[in-house]
């Protein structure tokens, strides 16, 4: 989701949430600084798991976990 | 037997000079009312004028290239329809971004002209707003990043929204009306209606009143926009001042008068045309030619009718089959 911008990656990552099976994994790659507070706060309110974050020069990697 | 080009060309030469018929249920002595039905573009509404001048501006532009392109426009309902229609005729591929709140008998629609649809939730970017602001955001962020491939027409932007009313619809009213228009009403989505129509007709007749429409916060009133909840857009402020006066209508007084408009003038309107007449039936008026639009008609608002108590599924069928002024609709 390099090179889009906010609300387009957090789109991109509910659309592939939507078609995974509960208990998957999914790595979103992101570099619109807006998408630290948006994927994170969305993955929160939908209850689903943010494994982690971290940071690569201007790159976000989320590991989400897809609970319900 | 029409090629395909031909009756692609006869469809799209349909759109506009929709007719102007008298309201007997709200004349009286010497003020005569009249609805200008945008029901009888060929795509249902008038946001067919908006989708038709947008698309003739880009081509004219060199913007977009036919069987490459691909038209992109969030929307809540009738422009996505009229773009979807539109583009397939034009050989343009075509994405509707639409709040997921909008009304499925519109998405049905608009996936069956065959647009992709994009469907937004207020949760995706909360700073952005909510409703059709979250589907406007997506929509810039998909576009401005391949602009190679997708052109986003913007109507709450785009001046030639605003040039089909003024060079179409405002020109059609004062002719239809023979030059007597003395008011004139719509309500406000993206200004381009009530800012195109408004210009052409004070050019005309610099008396003529301009009354906008507000809907209540938290409407129902598809297409419209109540401005203590959501911006004035860009193509409304560029020529606000040539509103002379504001009145509001609720969703209450919107779909009260539906039943009283089917059995009095035999018309099946929409929630948008039921707010229009409302608000033209409580304006103080003493003597003129009043006109209003009455942007689509009732048919895709069986269930939202069945839902708001105004009638039943079964009673909007009987009533349908016995409207007056029911036009052919190209996707029915």
């Amino acid at each position: 989701m390099t090179g889009l911008f906010c609300p387009e990656p957090v789109f991109r990552t509910k659309i592939a949430i939507e078609k995974m099976q509960v208990g998957e994994v999914l790595t979103v790659l992101a570099d619109d600084p807006a998408s630290e507070d948006d994927i994170s706060r969305w993955v929160n309110r939908n209850g689903h798991e943010l494994l982690s974050m971290k940071k690569n020069d201007n790159v976000l990697e989320f590991t989400i976990k897809k609970v319900k | 037997m029409a090629t395909k080009t031909e009756s692609d060309v006869s469809v799209i030469n349909q759109i506009g000079n929709t007719p102007l018929v008298p309201l007997v249920s709200l004349t009286k002595g010497n003020v005569k009312y009249f609805a200008k039905l945008e029901g009888h573009n060929p795509f249902g509404s008038v946001k067919d004028r908006a989708a038709l001048w947008m698309i003739k501006d880009a081509e004219e532009r060199g913007i977009l290239k036919k069987n490459q392109s691909i038209i992109i426009e969030p929307t809540s309902g009738n422009t996505g329809i009229a773009l979807a229609g539109i583009a397939k005729l034009l050989g343009y591929g075509i994405e509707i971004v639409i709040p997921e709140k909008a009304s499925n008998e519109t998405k049905k629609i608009i996936e069956s002209l065959g647009a992709k649809i994009y469907e937004t939730s207020d949760d995706l970017c909360p700073k952005v707003g909510s409703g059709t602001d979250q589907s406007i955001a997506l929509a810039t962020s998909i576009a401005s990043s391949r602009p190679e491939t997708y052109y986003s027409p913007n109507q709450y932007a785009n001046e030639a929204n605003f040039m089909g009313h003024y060079k179409g619809t405002g020109p059609e009213i004062w002719e239809q009306t023979e030059g007597k228009v003395t008011h004139f009403f719509t309500g406000v989505g993206t200004g381009g209606t009530i800012t195109g129509i408004g210009t052409y007709l004070k050019e005309k007749k610099p008396e003529i009143k301009i009354i906008g429409c507000q809907p209540q916060q938290n409407h129902l009133i598809q297409g419209w926009r109540n401005f203590e909840e959501s911006a004035k857009p860009d193509l409304f402020l560029k020529r606000e001042s040539v509103v002379d006066d504001w009145i509001s209508v609720t969703n209450a007084e919107a779909f009260g008068v539906v039943k009283e408009v089917f059995e009095k003038d035999g018309l099946l309107i929409s929630p948008s045309s039921a707010a229009v007449y409302a608000s033209m039936k409580k304006y103080p008026i003493d003597n003129g030619h009043v006109v209003g639009i009455f942007a689509d008609d009732g048919r895709k608002f069986k269930s939202v009718y069945a839902q708001q108590n105004v009638m039943s599924e079964d009673e909007f069928e009987n009533n349908l089959k016995l409207a007056k002024h029911v036009s052919k609709i190209a996707y029915m």
